[in-house]
C-alpha cells in the first residue's frame, strides 16, 4: 500500500521540483532571484483568500481540460483540441446566458449543458473521422482548434450575430444574465465545486460503469475489444464526445463563473495544459484535481511574481513545459535523482495510432 | 531519494543567494525610484528592485506604497508585452516619464490571458498603489470594477470610453479616426499611382477600425480619384497583431497592385508591412501607427514618411500630473492625435503638401472637417 | 493491415503503390496544368492583379514548404513531429539574434539551422531513446520553444537584410518573372529542397531505408537497417529544414518577433497531409494554401466579395478536414509513424 502511494506521488513531485529548478536557472540567467520569484508566486497563489479564489478559478477550466485529455487517454485517444472545444463551449454558454430569460434552476444548468454540448459537437467530428475514416484525432482536433477560434471570433465580431449591441465597436457578447451566472460562496467559486463533482463523476464512469469498462478495453486492445463484441466505432465516438463535452463545459463554467460574457482570445493553451495535468495525475480523474490546482496556482501566482521581480510571465509556461517533459519521461527523472526504484509513470503510447493500424 | 530532493532545494537556495549577491552589487540594495528611467528599452524594468536575498524582500515595497508620502504608479498591459512597439509600450513610457518627474515608484504587470485583468489590477491595489494605468479597451470593465472597490486609488484607462463618470477614473481616449484621416489625406496627396493601401490588424479591435475608416475618409477628401485597397488579417485575435510575415507579404501584394503609399496599422503585423515597403528604398512610402514609429521600427526608415499617432505617452503624463496637483480628471479625457514628424523623408513631401496638411490638421482635430467614421 | 505482410506481399504492394503513385502524379499534373492555364487566362484579363496574387502565393508558400518537409521526413522515418511550430520559432529566434549580434547573415543562417536541428535531435532522443510518446515530445518542443524565445527576446534589435535574388533576364518576364524569379534566397532553397527531398526519398538508398523504417521497421531491421540511428539522423536533418522555415519567415518579415510563426507549424502539418506525405504534393499543397491567403487579401483589396475575414481564415483548415474525410484511408501516414520501434 505504502509502496503504491509512493508511486503515485514520487514522479509528479520530482518532476515539479526539477521543473522549478530548471526555471530557477533561467530566472538566474535573466538576472533575478528565483526565491523571490517563487515566493511571490506562492504568495500570489495562496497568500490570501482572494489569492485562493483566483487559484481555484484558474484551476477550474484546467480540471476540465485535464479530465478531457485523461478521459480520452482511457480510450486510447489523444484529444489535443481542448482549446477549440472550450472556446465553442464558452461562446454557446454565453449565448444561452444572455439570450434566454429563464429561472435560475433551469437557466444555469441549461447554459452549462449547451456549452458542453457545443464542445462535444466539435469532438464528435474528430471522433467520427477517427472511427470511420481512420484520421488521427490529433490532426483533426488541431485543425478544428483553428476553425473554432475563427468561428467564435466571428460570432461576436461586427458582422456576427452575438455581438453586444451596446459595446460600440468592441467585439464581445452581451453580459450573461444573473440567472445564468455561477455565484461564489465566500472565497469558493461554485464553478470549482462543479468541476470537482464532474471529476468524481468521470472517475465513476471510468472505474465503475460498463461504459468505462468498454472504453478501457478498447483503449488497451481494440482487437480484443472487437472479439468481446464491443463496437470500437461506437466507443471511439462516445469517448471523444464525452472528452470534448468536458472541455466545452470548462469553457461554459469560465463564462458563467468568471468572465460573465464571451470575449475572443482567452485561455489559449488550455489543450496543452490539459496534457500536462492528465499526465501529472497519471490519467486518474480524481488526481486531476490536485494536478490542476498546482498548474492553476502557478498561473495565478504569476501576477505577484511579476510585480515582485522583473521575471517575465513566460517563465511559467516554460516551467510547465519542463514538467510535461519530465512526467512523460520517468527515466530522465530517475537518472537525475539517481533513483533505483521504479517510480511509476503512465505509459502513454498514443502516437502509435498515427500510422496505419 | 529524500536526500536528492533536499539537494535540489539546497541548489535553489544557493542560486538565490548568488542572485542576491549580484543584485546588491549593482543597485546598492535600495528601493530607489529614479532608476526606472535608466532601464527604458527592453521592458524588463521595474523600479522596485529587491536588494536582499530573502523571499519576503518585496514586502518592503508594499509598505512603501501604502505610505502617504510615497507615490506608486502601476501599469497593467493588455494581453501583450511592455516592449510591443505599440500602445502598451507608449503607455509604459508615459508612466516611466511621469514617474521620474514625481520621484515615484513605477512597476508593470504583463497580462498573458484576458481572464487575468482583474487579478493583475488587484496586484497593485493590494500593495496600495496610488495610480493604476490599464491599457486597452478590453480592460474597461475590470478597471471600472476595481475603481469602485478602491475609491482611494486613481485609475487611468487607456482606450476606455467612460459611459458613466466615476470620480477616480479617467478614460484616456483618442479620436483615432482623425489621425487616420490626416494620414489618409497625406497619402492621397502623395500617391502618384492613385492607389494607396492599408494593411490592418483585426476588425475585432475598435481602434483599428477607427484608423482604417478615418484613413479612407482622408484619402477621399484630398484625392477622390485615388483607390484605397485595404485588408484585415484573417486570423484570430491571438495572431492578428503578431504576424509580421503576413503583414509583409500583404504589403508586397499591395505594391504589386500598384499602391505607392502603404499604411500599416496592426502591431507587429503592421510593422512587418512597414519593413517590406522599406525594401524598395523609398520608391513606395509607408505610414506607421500609434506612436512615432521612426523611433520603434528603425528598419522602416527608408519609407516611413510619418505615423498616425495617438499620443498616449503625454496623455498619461498629463493625467498623472493633474492628479498629483490634486486636480484629477474624471470621465473621459480626449488625448491628442496627429501626424508624426516627417523626419528624413521631409524631402519626399512637397512644400505645398506640407502646407496643406498643416492647414488641414486643426480643422480635422476640431471636427470642422468630418472624418466620415461613426462608431457602430 | 497486419504486420504479417513481409517479403511476398511487399512486392505486390510495391506494384500497387507504383500504380497509385502514377494516379496521384497524374492528378498532380492535371491540377498543375489547370493552374497554369487559369493563371494565364487571369493574366490576360488582369495582369497586375494576377501577378500580385501569384507572386505572393510563391512567397507565402516557401516557409510552409520547408516546415512541411520537416514533418514529412520525420513521419517517413516513423516519427510524428507536431513540434514544428516550436522548432521554427527556435530557428527564427536564433537566426535573428545571431545575425543581429554578429552583423553577418551567414552566422544567422548557421545558428538557425543548428538550433532547429538540435530541437530535432531532442525529438529523436525523446522518441528513440526515451520512448516518450511522440506527440507529447512535440508538444514539449512547442511550449518550451515559444516560452524560451519570448523569455529571452530583446526588443529594438535589427539584423542585416536578406538579399533579393532576381534572376537576370528571367525576372523581367511577364507573370512568370515576378512570380518565380524575384525572391529572397530562402524561397529558392524551398524549391530546391522539394527536389532534393524527392530524389533522396525515392531514388537513393537512404530514401529506401527511410521509407522502409517508416512503413515496415520490422522488415527493415531484418535486412540490417539501423533503425534508431537512422531516426536520429533523419530527425536532425528534418530539424534543420524547420530552421530554414524559420529563416524564410524572418527573410520575409525582416525581423524576429514573439510568436511570429502564428500557427504556421500547424498549418505545415496540414500541408504535409494535403500533400499526402510526398515532397511534390507538399509543394502543391503549400502553393494552394499560399493562394488562399493571396486571394483573400486580393478580394478584400478590391472589395469584391464581402466575406468576414474570419471565414477566410478558416478555409485551409476546413479544407484539410474535408480532404481527410473524403480521402479517408487513402490519406494515410506511413504505417509505423508514431510508434517507437520494438524489436520483439
Amino acid at each position: 500500500m505504502r509502496a503504491e502511494w509512493r508511486q503515485w506521488v514520487l514522479l509528479p513531485v520530482a518532476a515539479v521540483i526539477v521543473g522549478l529548478v530548471a526555471g530557477a536557472i533561467l530566472i538566474l540567467i535573466s538576472g533575478d532571484n528565483p526565491l523571490t520569484a517563487y515566493g511571490g508566486m506562492a504568495e500570489g497563489a495562496f497568500g490570501s483568500s482572494d489569492a485562493m479564489s483566483r487559484t481555484l478559478e484558474k484551476a477550474t477550466p484546467l480540471i476540465l481540460g485535464g479530465l478531457a485529455v485523461a478521459f480520452a487517454f482511457k480510450a486510447g485517444l489523444f484529444n489535443i483540441g481542448g482549446q477549440g472545444q472550450l472556446l465553442l463551449g464558452a461562446a454557446f454558454a454565453a449565448w444561452i446566458g444572455f439570450d434566454l430569460n429563464l429561472p435560475m434552476v433551469v437557466h444555469l444548468p441549461l447554459a452549462l449543458v449547451i456549452g458542453g454540448l457545443a464542445g462535444a459537437a466539435l469532438g464528435a467530428v474528430a471522433g467520427l473521422l477517427k472511427a470511420t475514416r481512420g484520421t488521427h484525432e490529433v490532426i483533426s482536433t488541431i485543425m478544428l482548434n483553428f476553425v473554432a477560434a475563427n468561428l467564435t471570433d466571428w460570432l461576436v465580431s461586427r458582422d456576427g450575430p452575438w455581438k453586444d449591441p451596446e459595446s460600440g465597436a468592441v467585439a464581445r457578447s452581451p453580459q450573461v444574465l444573473d440567472s445564468a451566472a455561477l455565484p461564489r460562496l465566500g472565497f469558493l467559486p461554485v464553478g470549482f465545486l462543479v468541476a470537482v463533482a464532474v471529476a468524481a463523476a468521470v472517475w465513476w464512469i471510468v472505474n465503475r460503469s460498463v461504459l468505462g469498462f468498454e472504453i478501457s478495453t478498447v483503449g488497451h486492445n481494440a482487437k480484443a475489444a472487437t472479439y468481446a463484441g464491443i463496437s470500437v466505432v461506437r466507443i471511439t465516438v462516445v469517448a471523444m464526445l464525452i472528452s470534448a463535452f468536458l472541455a466545452g463545459l470548462g469553457g461554459a463554467i469560465q463564462t458563467q463563473g468568471v468572465n460573465g460574457r464571451f470575449e475572443p482570445g482567452f485561455n489559449s493553451g488550455l489543450g496543452f495544459d490539459g496534457i500536462t495535468i492528465a499526465l501529472l495525475a497519471r490519467t486518474n480523474a480524481l488526481a486531476v484535481v490536485p494536478a490542476a490546482l498546482l498548474i492553476g496556482a502557478m498561473d495565478a501566482g504569476s501576477t505577484l511574481m511579476q510585480s515582485r521581480t522583473d521575471v517575465p510571465p513566460e517563465i511559467i509556461s516554460v516551467i510547465q513545459g519542463f514538467i510535461l517533459f519530465l512526467v512523460a519521461a520517468p527515466s530522465v527523472v530517475r537518472w537525475l535523482l539517481r533513483l533505483r526504484e521504479d517510480i511509476g509513470g503512465t505509459k502513454i503510447d498514443l502516437a502509435s495510432g498515427w500510422g496505419a493500424s | 531519494m529524500r536526500k536528492r530532493l533536499m539537494m535540489l532545494f539546497g541548489l535553489l537556495a544557493v542560486f538565490s543567494l548568488m542572485a542576491a549577491a549580484c543584485g546588491s552589487s549593482t543597485d546598492e540594495g535600495t528601493d530607489t525610484t529614479g532608476d526606472s528611467s535608466a532601464t527604458t528599452e527592453g521592458g524588463a524594468s521595474s523600479a522596485t528592485t529587491e536588494g536582499t536575498g530573502t523571499s519576503e524582500a518585496g514586502g518592503a515595497t508594499d509598505a512603501d506604497c501604502a505610505a502617504e508620502e510615497t507615490i506608486c504608479i502601476g501599469l497593467v498591459t493588455d494581453v501583450g508585452k511592455v516592449d510591443d512597439k505599440s500602445f502598451n509600450q507608449s503607455a509604459w513610457e508615459g508612466v516611466q516619464e511621469v514617474g521620474e518627474t514625481l520621484d515615484a515608484t513605477v512597476d508593470f504587470v504583463e497580462t498573458t490571458d484576458s481572464t487575468d485583468y482583474a487579478t493583475n489590477i488587484s496586484s497593485f491595489t493590494d500593495q496600495g498603489y496610488d495610480v493604476i494605468v490599464t491599457v486597452g479597451f478590453a480592460l474597461g470593465e475590470a478597471t471600472t470594477a476595481a475603481a469602485a472597490a478602491n475609491p482611494e486609488t486613481y485609475f487611468i484607462g487607456v482606450d476606455q470610453f467612460q459611459a458613466e463618470t466615476a470620480p477616480n477614473v479617467a478614460g484616456l481616449i483618442f479620436p483615432e479616426d482623425k489621425a487616420g484621416f490626416l494620414a489618409g489625406a497625406l497619402a492621397g496627396l502623395l500617391t502618384k499611382s492613385n492607389t494607396v493601401a492599408q494593411v490592418l490588424g483585426t476588425d475585432l479591435v475598435p481602434p483599428v477600425v477607427a484608423f482604417k475608416e478615418g484613413f479612407d475618409g482622408g484619402v477621399a477628401y484630398t484625392n477622390p480619384d485615388a483607390q484605397v485597397i485595404a485588408t484585415y488579417h484573417p486570423g484570430g485575435l491571438d495572431v492578428a497583431f503578431a504576424d509580421p510575415d503576413w503583414g509583409a507579404t500583404t504589403a508586397r501584394q499591395a505594391i504589386d497592385n500598384g499602391a505607392d503609399v502603404v499604411f500599416g496599422a496592426g502591431g507587429k503585423t503592421g510593422n512587418g508591412a512597414l519593413g517590406e515597403v522599406a525594401k524598395d528604398g523609398g520608391d513606395a512610402l509607408c505610414i506607421g501607427v500609434d506612436s512615432d514609429q521612426w523611433e520603434t521600427v528603425p528598419e522602416a526608415h527608408p519609407c516611413l514618411v510619418t505615423s498616425a499617432m495617438k499620443l498616449i505617452t503625454p496623455g498619461i503624463v498629463d493625467l498623472v500630473t493633474a492628479w498629483n496637483d490634486a486636480k484629477p480628471t474624471s470621465g473621459n479625457f480626449v488625448g491628442e492625435v496627429g501626424l508624426a514628424d516627417y523626419h528624413d523623408l521631409a524631402s519626399k513631401v512637397p512644400a505645398e503638401v506640407q502646407t496643406e496638411i498643416k492647414e488641414l490638421t486643426p480643422k480635422v482635430i476640431s471636427g470642422e472637417v468630418p472624418t466620415g467614421y461613426t462608431p457602430s | 493491415m497486419t504486420t504479417t505482410s513481409t517479403s511476398v506481399e511487399t512486392g505486390a504492394e510495391t506494384t500497387a503503390r507504383r500504380r497509385q503513385a502514377l494516379v496521384r502524379n497524374r492528378n498532380g499534373i492535371v491540377l498543375g496544368v489547370m493552374v497554369v492555364v487559369l493563371s494565364v487566362v487571369a493574366y490576360q484579363w488582369d495582369g497586375v492583379q494576377t501577378t500580385a496574387v501569384t507572386a505572393r502565393t510563391v512567397r507565402e508558400a516557401s516557409p510552409l514548404i520547408l516546415a512541411a518537409l520537416c514533418g514529412l521526413i520525420g513521419e517517413r522515418s516513423g516519427v510524428v513531429n507536431i513540434g514544428i511550430e516550436g522548432q521554427m520559432l527556435l530557428g527564427a529566434y536564433s537566426g535573428f539574434m545571431a545575425a543581429s549580434y554578429s552583423g553577418s547573415l551567414l552566422v544567422g543562417v548557421v545558428a538557425a539551422v543548428a538550433a532547429s536541428a538540435l530541437a530535432g535531435l531532442f525529438l529523436g532522443w525523446a522518441a528513440v531513446a526515451l520512448r516518450m510518446d511522440q506527440i507529447i515530445a512535440g508538444t514539449v518542443i512547442n511550449i518550451v520553444g515559444a516560452g524560451v524565445t519570448s523569455f529571452f527576446y530583446v526588443a529594438g534589435r535589427t539584423m542585416p537584410r536578406f538579399p533579393q535574388w532576381s534572376v537576370p533576364g528571367l525576372s523581367d518576364l511577364p507573370l512568370v518573372g515576378r512570380t518565380l524569379f524575384a525572391h529572397g534566397p530562402l524561397t529558392y532553397v524551398a524549391a530546391l529542397m522539394v527536389l532534393v527531398v524527392h530524389i533522396a526519398l525515392f531514388h537513393t538508398r537512404w530514401g529506401l531505408r527511410t521509407r522502409a523504417v517508416g512503413e515496415h521497421p520490422g522488415a527493415a531491421d531484418t535486412v540490417g537497417v539501423r533503425i534508431e540511428r537512422l531516426r536520429y539522423v533523419n530527425l536532425t536533418l528534418a530539424g534543420s529544414l524547420a530552421g530554414m522555415a524559420g529563416l524564410a519567415l524572418i527573410q520575409s518579415a525582416g525581423a524576429f518577433d514573439r510568436g511570429m510563426t502564428a500557427g504556421r507549424g500547424f498549418i505545415a502539418l496540414a500541408v504535409m497531409i494535403f500533400g499526402r506525405w510526398r515532397p511534390t504534393g507538399v509543394l502543391g499543397a503549400a502553393l494552394l494554401f499560399g493562394l488562399f491567403n493571396a486571394v483573400q487579401a486580393q478580394l478584400q483589396f478590391k472589395q469584391a466579395l464581402d466575406i468576414p475575414p474570419q471565414f477566410f481564415g478558416m478555409i485551409p483548415f476546413l479544407l484539410t478536414i474535408a480532404v481527410l474525410a473524403v480521402a479517408g484511408v487513402k490519406a494515410r501516414p506511413p504505417a509505423a509513424a508514431g510508434r517507437p520501434y520494438d524489436p520483439e
